[in-house]
């Protein structure tokens, strides 16, 4: 055992030397998650553009829009250049009343309020607001213009509807959410970010790691260490040690390092805990079996990017596993990333203990140890034909 | 440890494939002995040194270190051995004394007696004032020494040293080779392979001149020389040498053999002073310019040469 932690020890140690590896493992990761969780997790007040012509009307209606705490509101003084806000994305959605809005309603004309907005995003959903607002504002015109219909004084109806428009409710839009949330809404902005994170910079560390092992190979350092009385498995378990304590230290880190400076939870410790591990070993696995396959670590480098980045693609690092269609779930499963990352998935979003995540670590431990399994035999045979 | 022997193989056979690279090598060497595998790149010397420390899977023969079987799996006998590879095995980003201490505890050394030793084999290859710059601050020659000192760290009875001295500056050379003596005048055995005559000749007590994997000839200098009798080598620098040229000089009475290299010919002659008029002259009618001519006492080089037909640098 004294020669497993010699051997990691040592693997750690010129770890730590390598200033830029340094950077990859632990600044960056932190600098992602912030990213992340700034984009797309903050508080979310869309921004609507208005511009409004002159009169009560329109005025009304912009003062309900600003009156909204769920949205913003940015001003324009014409229509082209809201539109033009619109198609460049500086506004979600716009909203464009025109001039003669009072007096078209005066006549008893139709007034048109335009509502421009971008196919994606959340244009629908604020549509759902501006037609409130009309609706709110216009609705006091319509009563009057209804009672002159029926033969009432013009003056005397304006005066009675102004006099009751505050005691009568406004038009309200109800919204009904069927089904479970997928995201609780408890859920800090960083905390997708940093579990998805977390599994994507775990494995491509273990992989990079890999480099590592063939410059040992390289500078003879594997053959000298045959060369004493260590065994080839002993050889293996120290250098394997090595790379599970740099990836397990890297998940450590970033947990501490989020839950510190972003708040991010984790959920169950223990369940945590155990997933941080078993994707540990899978990582050191996986950098083991690159390490004993490649010849050189520039072939290793590319691999490791390639294979890292997208396992993490397919397995749900970079988008949540929640909105995973179930052929991508189906596909999703062959990898170690799913599996972690459904397991910090039923941790953090929805409370799940150690046990409930049992079948997810166990995926886990299986994915360790068939790359380590497959490791070991490579690696012997490299280690003999390299005497 | 069997008839005062530290390490003896015997009939080891390696292939790669189709190359026959060991074909049967045996030798022996005794305490405290200093035994060298002379032979050019390629011969089979670091092969069989693999086969003896356990690195390499033989395809026959047998190896006793200290009487124990030394196979690749076995791990007892590679106690006994340190092994200082040609090419440099060391961290460049861990100090001398950090790879040291590694590979102490890959001999299981108790740290008390560890850290002891690190300083005493600091002080043999003379990197005590630089034991704590990390290795790749080191020149070549310093590099070359941390090498052995990490062989030397745990006291083996048998030192296997695999061309230490190749791309090695004089002044680091000299410090190599004067280690080795070192350590042999303190009962070390070691185990020598290199390509070059006058540190075979310097050095070890026996020498085995070993070529396409087979041992030609063993013995001490003296042993070796008198296989060739009482010739002598002319080396001649000379322009304008072809194959009818070497061909009239090897057709020369009381020539053993002539070998082109780099722009020299090497003759072993019974009677230098008999072949080098008729030699001058064979050259001067194939219109060669001769710009040098040494005549010299025969070496170990010479023997090589008798042997095999071909200079140690081919």
């Amino acid at each position: 055992m004294k020669k497993v932690l010699a051997i990691a020890r040592v693997a750690l140690l010129r770890f730590l030397r390598d200033r830029s590896t340094v950077f990859f493992v632990f600044v960056l990761p932190i600098g992602i998650v912030m990213l992340i969780g700034a984009q797309f997790g903050g508080d979310f007040s869309p921004r609507l553009g208005v511009a409004a012509g002159d009169g009560p009307v329109a005025t009304d209606i912009a003062t309900r829009l600003k009156a909204e705490d769920s949205i913003t509101v940015i001003e324009f003084e014409t229509e082209d250049e809201l539109l033009l806000a619109v198609e460049r994305g500086n506004v979600s959605a716009g909203v464009s009343i025109p001039d003669d809005l009072d007096s078209a309603l005066a006549i008893g004309d139709t007034g048109n309020v335009g509502f421009i907005s971008r196919p994606d995003g959340v244009g629908p959903q604020l549509q759902v607001v501006v037609s409130e607002a009309v609706a709110g504002a216009a609705e006091q015109e319509m009563a009057v213009r209804f009672a002159v219909s029926k033969g009432a004084d013009p003056i005397a109806a304006a005066t009675a509807a102004a006099a009751v428009a505050p005691t009568i409710p406004n038009l309200t839009v109800e919204t009904i959410v069927e089904g479970e949330s997928l995201f609780p809404a408890s859920m800090g902005q960083f905390d997708i970010g940093a579990s998805s994170q977390l599994v994507l910079f775990m494995f491509l560390t273990g992989l990079t790691g890999s480099a590592a092992l063939i410059q040992s190979r390289h500078l003879g350092m594997t053959t000298r260490m045959a060369g004493t009385p260590t065994s080839v498995r002993t050889i293996m378990a120290g250098e394997a040690l090595g790379r599970f304590i740099i990836v397990f230290l890297q998940g450590i880190y970033i947990m501490a390092a989020t839950t510190l400076l972003f708040g991010v939870g984790w959920g169950n410790p223990l369940g945590a805990a155990g997933t941080l591990v078993l994707f540990a070993a899978v990582g050191a696995g996986a950098a083991m079996l690159v390490g004993a396959i490649f010849r050189n670590d520039q072939q290793a480098g590319g691999v490791a990017i390639v294979a890292g980045i997208g396992l993490a693609a397919v397995g749900g690092s970079m988008l949540p596993i929640e909105l995973f269609s179930d052929t991508l779930l189906r596909i999703a499963r062959f990898t170690p990333h799913y599996w972690a990352n459904d397991a910090f998935a039923q941790l953090v979003r929805h409370d799940a203990s150690l046990v409930d995540i049992l079948p997810q670590l166990g995926a886990l431990a299986g994915f360790a140890f068939v790359l380590m399994a497959i490791a070991s035999w490579r690696m012997r045979r490299v280690i003999a034909q390299a005497g | 440890m069997t008839n005062g022997r530290v390490l003896e193989a015997t009939e080891l056979k390696k292939s790669f494939g189709d190359i026959h690279a060991v074909r049967g090598v045996t030798f022996h060497i005794g305490v405290g002995e200093t035994y060298g595998l002379l032979g050019p790149n390629g011969a089979g010397k670091t092969t069989s040194i693999s086969m003896v420390s356990g690195l390499l899977q033989r395809d026959g023969g047998e190896v006793l270190l200290d009487g124990q079987s030394m196979t690749t799996t076995t791990l007892a006998p590679k106690q006994e051995i340190g092994l200082v590879p040609q090419d440099l095995a060391i961290y460049p980003d861990l100090t001398a004394r950090e790879n040291l201490r590694f590979f102490g505890h890959l001999y299981s050394m108790p740290k008390a007696e560890l850290s002891k030793r690190i300083d005493e084999v600091l002080e043999v290859v003379g990197l005590s004032d630089r034991a704590n710059d990390r290795s790749s601050e080191y020149s070549g020659g310093m590099k070359r020494r941390l090498n052995i000192g990490i062989g030397l760290l745990h006291r083996p009875k048998l030192l296997v040293l695999d061309e230490p001295t190749v791309g090695v500056d004089p002044q680091s050379r000299n410090a190599i080779l004067e280690s080795v003596e070192h350590l042999s005048s303190e009962g070390m055995a070691v185990l020598y392979t290199t390509h070059y005559m006058e540190e075979a000749e310097r050095l070890c007590d026996r020498v085995g001149i070993i070529d396409q994997g087979e041992i030609k000839a063993e013995g001490t200098r003296r042993e070796l020389i008198e296989l060739i009798g009482q010739r002598d080598r002319i080396r001649i620098t000379a322009t304008g040498v072809n194959d009818a040229t070497l061909a009239d000089l090897r057709g020369l009475g009381g020539v053993d053999n002539v070998s082109p290299t780099d722009g020299s010919l090497d003759m072993l002659v019974s009677d230098a002073g008999a072949a080098l008029p008729e030699a001058m002259r064979v050259l001067a009618a194939h219109g060669s310019g001769v710009s040098s001519v040494t005549v010299e006492e025969p070496d170990l080089e010479a023997v090589f040469l008798h042997l095999t037909g071909k200079a140690l640098r081919d």
